[in-house]
């Protein structure tokens, strides 16, 4: 049998890798976009106190500072201390509070690329700050973030492929598995990976390029 | 405008929450299956084909399993990910190509040996090295990252006068096609793993041996927690007398007669010492 007939007789496998990839890049994501923005609105609009801001500070220099594959080894031996976590929470967790402290980050520059002046008028309109921030500020900083959040989009889907290291079968071990198993063909089978991240990839971007064109204000495109 | 952001906040809460809850309870307790730790790009030991599982350590791992009348379940992860993952009890067993050395039987604990291995020095089938050419003399070569022929290349080589540097890997496969590729000049590598290579057609021969007689040997974690050494080591014995070991290894690698169990039991190894779990008439005195 050769390669071609194993990565055609193996490739539901790769898609189940695949699969596996997304649900974790999809559960990353929405912890680090629910996190991300409440770390950004505190260290925005939240209390100026050093007791709250501090530790927001340090949360993001810690998680933007250290390797993912660290973080990967600290969260899986870490918590199994206390807590008998499965290796694909661990890998959830670890990834998705990293992406957290880059998307606060993302949504931070898009937040304060909205003029000054506006929350000030919505002020002195009677508008109250958590008022002035949803209908005001966060509908234009929106759209402000959808770009650089599909860097953030793309180096996560790469970086799912590093969950292996703690036994996430996602669709990297998948392709060692047909590397091992045939004694090789490194080279064709890796280039069937990266065509399947790549496809991810794009897919995943144009649908975000798609809703940026889409809230577009008309005269206000650039 | 009202529209995105509330139905955006939702929309994303809600998936959050369904998301985090439905992984963590994926986590086992105490009474599943036993979780047998394999490294499943490591053939013929074990290895994945079209998603099952597969090679010598996980066909004797299901009959001792049968043997013992418990539950098992594999899960994979790279070889330098086991020992930590045994010893913090993220897995009951480790079964794979796992050689007993010093270092780990302090971190974890063997059963007796099924398997004795030596190490040979693998070049390119056109190269002209031998086996004392090969490892000397600013050589570069390949070893799996975490392995014991890193450990004992370490000990024995690198520290000394000979001038060689090692580059580590993820696998021993990725490690023979570098070879190929000319970025390493030799392979060191177990001769059973060794003559799979060669199996496969891959244009590589045996430059020569290093005869260490390791043991290789299944393991729990330090201090037996679950108690199953005993079962484990009475399992290894009984299909190794039933002639269900044989079988299994003909089956991976034909046409080679399996050392005898138990094989040479080091010293080092305090679950060697007599008496052996569930093996008491065994051990070192």
């Amino acid at each position: 049998m050769d390669i071609y007939d194993v990565l055609i007789r193996d490739f539901p496998f790769l898609l189940k890798g695949l699969g596996v990839a997304i649900v974790l890049l999809a559960a990353l994501l929405v912890i680090g976009f629910v996190l991300g923005m409440s770390i950004c609105l505190l260290q925005l609009y939240g209390p100026k106190t050093r007791l709250l801001q501090w530790p927001l500070l340090l949360y993001e220099r810690v998680f933007r500072g250290v390797p993912i594959i660290i973080m990967l080894f600290i969260f899986y031996y870490g918590i199994s201390g206390v807590y008998d976590i499965s290796a694909f929470a661990a890998a959830i967790l670890a990834m998705g509070l990293r992406s957290a402290a880059y998307q606060s980050q993302i949504f931070r520059s898009a937040f304060q690329s909205v003029p000054a002046g506006q929350m000030m008028a919505a002020r002195a309109m009677g508008m109250s700050k958590a008022k002035a921030i949803r209908h005001i500020i966060f509908p234009q900083a929106a759209r402000h973030a959808i770009g650089p959040w599909t860097n953030e989009f793309s180096s996560e889907i790469k970086e799912t492929s590093l969950a292996y290291v703690i036994g996430v079968v996602e669709l990297t071990r998948q392709a060692h598995y047909i590397i091992t198993s045939t004694q090789g063909n490194v080279l064709i089978v890796f280039a069937v990976v990266a065509l399947l991240y790549f496809v991810l990839n794009r897919a995943g971007n144009s649908l975000l390029y798609a809703y940026e064109r889409k809230l577009a204000v008309p005269g206000f495109e650039k | 405008m009202k529209g995105i952001t509330t139905s955006l906040f939702r929309s994303v809460t809600v998936a959050a929450v369904a998301l985090v809850g439905s992984s963590l309870s994926t986590t086992v307790s105490a009474q599943d299956p036993y979780t047998v730790g394999v490294e499943a790009s490591f053939p013929p030991w074990a290895y994945v084909e079209s998603g099952e599982f597969k090679g010598i350590a996980i066909d004797a791992m299901q009959a001792i399993a049968d043997e013992m009348g418990i539950d098992i379940q594999f899960q994979d992860m790279p070889f330098p990910s086991l020992i930590p993952a045994l010893s913090a009890e993220k897995i009951d067993i480790l079964a794979t190509g796992l050689t007993v050395t010093e270092e780990r039987s302090k971190a974890i604990d063997f059963t007796i040996p099924w398997w004795e291995t030596n190490d040979v020095v693998l070049v390119p089938e056109d190269s002209d090295l031998n086996v004392f050419t090969a490892v000397c003399c600013g050589a570069r070569i390949g070893v799996q990252g975490g392995s014991s022929q890193q450990a004992w290349m370490e000990e024995n080589v690198v520290g000394s006068d000979i001038d060689v540097e090692l580059a580590k890997y993820d696998s021993y496969v990725t490690a023979v096609d570098d070879m190929a590729i000319g970025r390493i000049s030799s392979v060191i590598v177990d001769d059973t793993s060794a003559q799979e290579y060669i199996n496969a057609g891959k244009a590589i021969e045996i430059a020569g041996k290093i005869y260490i007689r390791a043991p290789l040997a299944l393991a729990v974690s330090k201090g037996d927690p679950q108690d199953i050494l005993a079962s484990l080591n009475q399992g290894i014995m009984a299909i190794y007398e039933s002639g269900k070991w044989q079988e299994i290894i003909n089956h991976y690698i034909p046409g080679i007669t399996p050392p005898a169990i138990p094989g040479n039991m080091p010293d080092f190894v305090d679950t060697y010492a007599k008496p052996v779990a569930g093996l008491p008439e065994l051990g070192n005195e």
